[in-house]
């Protein structure tokens, strides 16, 4: 046996991995392959999508160019005032509770504790929020404001954990040996390093909220939810037609202005 | 057989490259192409595999034409024909075997492509490859994790494995310690022996080149300024590749 | 010199050192008329909220202590939803795989494919999730079906676009190196581009899924199956012991998830 065969008997077997693998993707994607159920799919579906189509693509234009407060400009206008009063309020609720989540800066078992409580908020679906909230304002937009906090506090804590705990901590020996007090080291040494990044992670939420905000209309907490849900439920295509293209167009220019703003605000 | 006629290139943006090229390379050859920044060496050799097009004239590798060639046929010429790169340009992420059973894919049917699955045969191939440039012992080893000059031979190796009757190397000793660049060279020297492979090498080290290559090609602002043997190359000569602009610029005041 | 432009400083040794004018105020005078309009607009009120926040409290009160009764109904639907949120996730990461290698700009050579796949792409993305899902209860049926459709639509936008940016942004050099020996795109891409995006690929997949699990949640409320139709029932009868229990089952499988799903990305990175 020369040298090259020895070589290839050298070689990493992965069968054994990969096999396994494999079994499991299969075992899992069966598995949820029973959740598939086409015995409601009824010929009428097609139609219906048929019928969808064509209202989305002749879209009402009497409801996309009104503009009193049933128009889709005017719904418009307050979805956005929501998600960014949601953003901002949920960014300010998110920035104590992040701190006091980096375990480079509380001591472990309270940043555990945080984690925890961070996840439950998480998990409470935006619906039950605004069921809670309208307790409490009534609906309207109002609620809508303090569901999309809620909602964004556990993205925005979660990431603004990371970007804590990637924090340069060599500025502050540097900062402290030039004698400078607790107060100067958190103005001109972590401000300037958190400020930015916090910012743009708080702008791509502002994104996410603005396409979540169909969910508040749901519970009639504000927004272009409720008449979008209004209208779908009541068959009205042409008008879903004028709302999602509405939706859909605003949310492209936001992001696209999002995206733009966040490249400049993190190169600098 | 390489061989250039009044071959022009120009450039999508209208900067002419090349000028009237005329250059026959006979199989087996070890040339070394010299030249300022900027001359066209990089241009001149990746006409030959088509990487570029040429703009006007003739370029025949083993008597095809090259700038007629299509689709398919573009892929089967540049099958015969090895290219190395300054930055070794492999797959970082897996191993150096893998990088060199790469070389085997074009030829396989489809669902072995899309599996990624080898034979024995080219696996043996592959890794006399590998011993053929002594790092055998690397073969399982990523190439994120070699050196400079590993990666280097591991790229030979892939274009080894591809058993090319053209090699063609754009600057593959630039990013290499003076030592390992000599081994490199010397890999060549050898390949070039040993299996009468034509090798083309564009370098910016003149010694190098008039240490190992036969045959020297300066190249000055898209045109040859010399053809002939490393053994001729004087300084005169080396002037006249690299400082003729300035010479040009003084006589012409 | 233009002093609208730039102010400048004059050093004592004569040099001169533009200075930008910083946009700060500009941004956030911006923002406060932003923010102003938008408390006009949404009727936001803090005295209401201060007074009123205890009733906030009370659904809370209520949940707990959790109806444990109501546990072992829950069952087949939270593994319903979980199914649907994998089988969506699956599909929907395969299938966005060949739609991000054409909407590629540097892999595609045909400017007009590229351009039609994002735009695709971005429509997919924009539209809400939720109503997907209503639209599929009116053609599949209320049920599981309905949820998979929807979440696999936002799988693929999603997982899509973050590969098809990983694509754009991949070190072309192996991929040149194999096109100079012969490889069509097709094989070039399969042998040098694959192997770079794969982890972060599989990653993105991992994490779309982790959250269509929280997600699908709230499809059930539109009809679309799983244990949001279950929430949705409690919360129409107003019984929130089953609410809290609903919600506290959910917590602990996305905890669950969050966590194996965390550990899987580790490794592959
Ligand atoms: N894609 C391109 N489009 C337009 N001009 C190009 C292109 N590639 C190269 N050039 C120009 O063609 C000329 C020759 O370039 P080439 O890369 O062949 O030089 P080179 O001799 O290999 O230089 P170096 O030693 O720096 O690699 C240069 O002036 C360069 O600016
Ligand atoms: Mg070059």
């Amino acid at each position: 046996m020369n040298t090259v065969e020895k070589q290839l008997l050298n070689e990493p077997k992965r069968i054994v991995q990969n096999v396994i693998t494999a079994v499991i993707v299969i075992v899992f994607l069966m598995w949820s392959l029973t959740a598939v159920d086409l015995s409601n799919f009824t010929s009428n579906g097609v139609d219906i999508a048929k019928n969808i189509l064509h209202g989305i693509v002749t879209p009402n234009t009497d409801l996309l160019f009104t503009f009193n407060t049933n128009g889709v400009p005017y719904l418009l206008l307050e979805t956005m005032a929501i998600a960014f009063l949601g953003t901002i309020v949920g960014a300010i609720l998110a920035i104590p509770l992040a701190f006091l989540s980096a375990s480079n800066i509380v001591p472990k078992p309270i940043a555990f504790i945080i984690r925890l409580l961070l996840i439950f908020v998480r998990t409470i679906p935006a619906i039950v929020y605004g069921l809670m909230f309208i307790r409490v304002t009534g609906p309207g937009p109002f609620a809508g404001v303090l569901t999309m906090a809620l909602t964004s506090i556990g993205m925005l804590s979660k990431l603004f954990v990371d970007i804590i705990e990637d924090l340069e901590v060599n500025i502050l020996e540097s900062l402290e040996s030039i004698g400078c007090t607790t107060f100067e080291k958190i103005r001109y040494g972590i401000i300037p390093q958190l400020s930015a990044m916090f910012l743009s992670v708080a702008i791509y939420r502002f994104d996410m909220n603005l396409r979540d905000a169909a969910i508040l209309g749901l519970v009639g907490a504000g927004g272009i939810g409720a008449p979008l849900i209004f209208a779908m439920n009541g068959y009205k295509w042409s008008e879903v037609g004028s709302i999602l293209i509405g939706l859909m167009v605003l949310i492209l220019l936001i992001e696209f202005f999002s995206n733009k703003i966040r490249n400049k605000i993190v190169r600098g | 057989m390489i061989k250039f006629q009044n071959v022009q290139k120009k450039y999508d943006n209208g900067y002419v490259a090349l000028k009237d090229i005329n250059l026959t390379i006979d199989q087996g050859e070890y040339v070394a192409v010299i030249g300022l920044s900027g001359a066209g060496k990089s241009t001149l050799l990746r006409c030959v595999n088509r990487m570029h097009d040429i703009s006007t004239g003739s370029l025949l590798v083993n008597d095809v034409e090259v700038s007629k060639l299509k689709g398919s046929e573009i892929r089967n010429l540049r099958r015969g024909i090895g290219m190395i790169f300054q930055s070794f340009n492999l797959v970082n992420r897996i191993s150096s075997l893998k990088n060199v059973l790469v070389s085997f894919v074009p030829d396989m049917p489809m669902w072995r492509k899309v599996l990624g699955l080898y034979t024995k045969q080219q696996k043996i191939e592959a890794l006399e490859a590998l011993d053929r440039m002594n790092i055998l012992d690397k073969a399982f080893i990523r190439v994120d994790q070699l050196s400079g000059g590993q990666q280097q031979r591991v790229a030979l190796a892939r274009t080894l494995a591809q058993k090319p009757s053209i090699i063609l190397a754009d600057e593959p000793v630039a990013s290499l310690d003076p030592i390992t660049a000599k081994q490199v060279m010397t890999d060549f020297q050898r390949i070039n022996k040993e299996m009468n492979m034509t090798v083309i090498i564009n370098i910016h080290h003149v010694d190098l080149a008039l240490e190992y290559a036969t045959r020297i090609v300066g190249i000055r602002s898209g045109e040859i300024v010399y053809d002939g043997p490393a053994s001729e190359v004087t300084d005169e000569i080396l002037d006249h590749i690299y400082n003729g602009k300035l010479e040009e610029e003084l006589t012409g005041n | 010199m233009n002093m609208l432009k730039a102010k400048s400083i004059t050093l004592p040794n004569g040099k001169i050192v533009p200075f930008k004018r910083s946009k700060a105020p500009w941004i956030i005078l911006a923002l406060l008329i932003c923010f102003y309009y938008s408390v006009q607009i949404t009727g936001f009120d803090l005295q209401i909220l201060t007074k009123r926040i205890g009733q906030f409290w009370v659904i809370i009160g209520d949940m707990i202590p959790p109806n444990w009764n109501y546990l072992n109904k829950l069952w087949q639907p939270l593994f319903d939803t979980i199914k649907m949120s994998l089988l969506g996730s699956l599909l929907g990461s395969v299938f966005a795989l060949p739609l991000a290698y054409f909407a590629s700009s540097n892999i595609g050579k045909n400017q007009f494919v590229v351009t039609a796949t994002k735009f695709i792409l971005s429509l997919l993305r924009t539209l809400p999730t939720l109503v997907a899902a209503l639209i599929a209860t009116f053609i599949f049926g209320i049920g599981t079906m309905a949820g998979t459709v929807a979440i696999f639509l936002f799988t693929i936008a999603y997982v899509g676009k973050l590969l098809y940016e990983q694509i754009e942004n991949a070190d072309l050099k192996a991929f040149e190196a194999m096109q100079s020996m012969g490889h069509s795109t097709f094989s070039a891409f399969r042998y040098a581009i694959m192997p770079q995006i794969m982890p972060n690929y599989l990653s993105n997949s991992i994490f779309c899924f982790e959250g269509n699990v929280r997600y699908a949640a709230i499809l059930g409320y539109v009809g679309a199956g799983g244990i949001g139709l279950l929430l949705n029932e409690s919360l129409g009868w107003r019984n929130y012991a089953n609410v809290g229990m609903i919600l506290l089952l959910l917590a602990v499988a996305v905890f669950i998830i969050e966590n194996a799903s965390e550990y899987l990305r580790k490794k592959l990175l």
